[in-house]
């Protein structure tokens, strides 16, 4: 068990920095631990996750006929 | 054929060679020019931008980084470009304390609608995301939503390893904050 102890203050700051790359730090498994325990810090770590997941699924699709004209402009229609 | 060899032979001139490069990555540099600029006509302009410079600048390409590093970084100049010329404001990001609640945190799994096929959703996205300055809004792109390293996110960016990680920070936390408000309102 890990002896450093966290505030809410400083684990959403480590979250945000830090969260989808490696938390194997004493402080990280500190906030590990303070997570399990803080419903105010899993809520906004899990809050954090879905603000990025949304952007990621927002994806729009290129119109039908933009790749004509990109072709056509780029001098590439007939390749 | 693989893409080392498809570069190697649009260098020389072959338009086939080209068209394939082109048809491989159109969608991900609309998609991309969408998410910064947030609307259609622009993002087609941009990508048609961004391939006119892949084909003037190929020759210079060495192929020490991926190619979608490097047309990242063509994109992200010319979605730059194009999102400066507008005279928004955008929210200053300097207090970290006014985005971070120490107290109560609404639980997003309460929320009324999290399918991204809701257009209201889309809309509060949309809203968020416009507030934010370019340069928190590129790095928070590429390195978030592309799924760039964020050594890679400095290098597009011309941003050091922490200026990325500090933009990040405020990127996710600003947009989380943006994104509670709307559904609270």
């Amino acid at each position: 068990m890990s002896k450093i102890k966290v505030t809410c203050k400083v684990v959403m700051d480590h979250i945000c920095e830090n969260l989808g790359e490696d938390l194997n730090s004493e402080k990280c498994i500190a906030i590990k631990n303070h997570l399990d325990e803080c419903d105010d810090c899993k809520n906004y770590f899990n809050s954090v996750e879905q603000t990025i997941e949304f952007y990621r699924k927002y994806n729009i699709n290129l119109p039908g006929d933009a790749h004509e004209r990109l072709l056509n402009a780029l001098g590439l229609k007939n390749e | 054929m693989d893409e080392e060899k498809l570069i190697e032979e649009a260098k020389a001139g072959d338009k086939k060679a080209l068209t394939e490069l082109v048809k491989k990555y159109e969608q991900t540099i609309y998609n991309f020019a969408f998410k910064i600029c947030r609307d259609p006509a622009k993002a087609e302009n941009i990508m048609q931008e961004t391939f006119f410079s892949m084909i003037k600048s190929l020759h210079q390409f060495d192929g020490k980084s991926k190619l979608s590093t490097w047309l990242y970084r063509i994109v992200a100049n010319h979605c730059l470009m194009e999102v400066r010329k507008k005279k928004n404001r955008f929210v200053p990001l300097e207090n970290d304390d006014d985005m971070v609640e120490d107290k109560y945190v609404t639980d997003w799994n309460t929320l009324p609608y999290k399918s991204i096929e809701n257009n209201e959703l889309r809309k509060i996205l949309d809203e968020a995301i416009k507030k934010l300055s370019p340069d928190y809004r590129i790095v928070f792109l590429l390195r978030d939503v592309e799924g760039l390293s964020t050594e890679e996110t400095g290098k597009i960016t011309e941003l050091s390893v922490p200026a990325v990680k500090s933009r990040l920070h405020r990127a996710r936390a600003f947009l989380r904050k943006e994104i509670d408000e709307a559904f609270k309102s």
